[in-house]
């Protein structure tokens, strides 16, 4: 319980960092684009693909939130409102874990989405190929660190979890990719205005 | 494309996934659950025979060792409507869509940046 705590903690530091970013950076124009990317994100969290060896896995959408609203701090804003819901409406996910939830998947999964974007759009020149390989990573690295902490907690051990969970979302990785990148095509299309950076032009 | 169509398209392309879901999702376990269970010898970590009994002992024994026990009943558990069926999971992922929608929007407007 005291890890939930420490969790919590960090969460609403970035929560709160989420918050100074949209009250500088996010003008009028988004609201219409951040509410639509979260309603479609929970939408989609819902419907779990199969994928081999009896599992089956879900987007988390925080690299494609990230990417398309031009910071980090979108994926956290997007996923704290999509948990949110499902943990207290739904019971999914739970409340005290909520913290370590928003950590792994709104903070890591944006970060690691949008840096990773950015980074790799740079090397390869290909918007759409560097958008579907952030969008593995965001969800890969977000199970590693689950796995630590799972260790942490006790519940798991270590190395275990680190090739169960690692794997699984190694594949489970390639669902978030593919549609991380096709949304992004998509809305691109739809309105390349309201992209923050826009993909035709390397900003 | 102007804002209003993109937002008319943007909720009906979410409605669509919200009353697909239900019909399409998989019931295996996802990727954190399977391996739990495969980690504390419920279902193989390649297989899909997930033993039940050995999946409920598995989840008293995490609650024994992190002694976080907290539950409480949630209005619509697991995406469901007591008492409902595969309709009542339409009803629940929709309405869950529509609120993260109006969420969305109220608290995008509070902390978005003033044009002003």
């Amino acid at each position: 319980m005291g890890q939930a705590l420490v969790y919590w903690v960090i969460a609403l530091i970035f929560i709160a960092l989420a918050l100074r970013w949209a009250r500088r950076s996010m003008g009028e124009e988004k609201i219409p684009l951040v509410a639509v990317l979260a309603a479609g994100i929970f939408a989609i969290q819902a419907l779990n693909i199969p994928i081999p060896w009896g599992t089956s896995g879900h987007m988390v959408g925080a690299a494609l939130a990230a990417i398309v609203l031009g910071s980090p701090y979108a994926g956290v804003f997007v996923l704290t409102l999509v948990l949110l819901v499902q943990g207290v409406i739904f019971g999914d996910g739970g409340i005290t874990v909520m913290g370590a939830n928003i950590i792994n998947m709104g903070v890591i999964g944006g970060f690691v989405g949008y840096y990773g974007y950015t980074a790799i759009r740079s090397v390869i020149g290909n918007t759409y190929a560097a958008a579907f390989i952030a969008g593995w990573a965001s969800l890969f690295v977000a199970a590693i660190l689950c796995a630590v902490e799972l260790a942490i907690a006790g519940t798991f051990p270590l190395v275990p979890a680190l090739i169960g969970l690692g794997l699984y979302h190694a594949i489970i990785g390639l669902i978030e990719g593919g549609i991380t990148a096709v949304a992004l095509y998509l809305i691109a299309s739809a309105r390349p205005d309201i992209l923050e950076h826009p993909t035709g032009v390397s900003a | 494309m102007e804002t209003k169509q993109f937002v008319i398209i943007g909720v009906a392309i979410a409605l669509v996934i919200a009353v697909a879901a239900p019909f399409l999702a998989s019931g295996n376990p996802d990727g954190l659950e399977s391996a739990f269970f495969s980690m504390y010898g419920a279902k193989p970590f390649m297989g899909s025979e997930l033993d039940e009994d050995a999946a409920g002992a598995a989840e008293e024994q995490v609650v024994a060792t992190t002694g976080n026990d907290f539950s409480y009943e949630a209005l619509m558990p697991d995406y469901s409507i007591p008492g409902m069926d595969k309709g009542g999971e339409v009803l629940a992922i929709v309405f869950g869509t529509l609120t993260i929608l109006v969420l969305g929007i109220v608290v995008a407007k509070i902390s978005a940046r003033p044009d002003s």
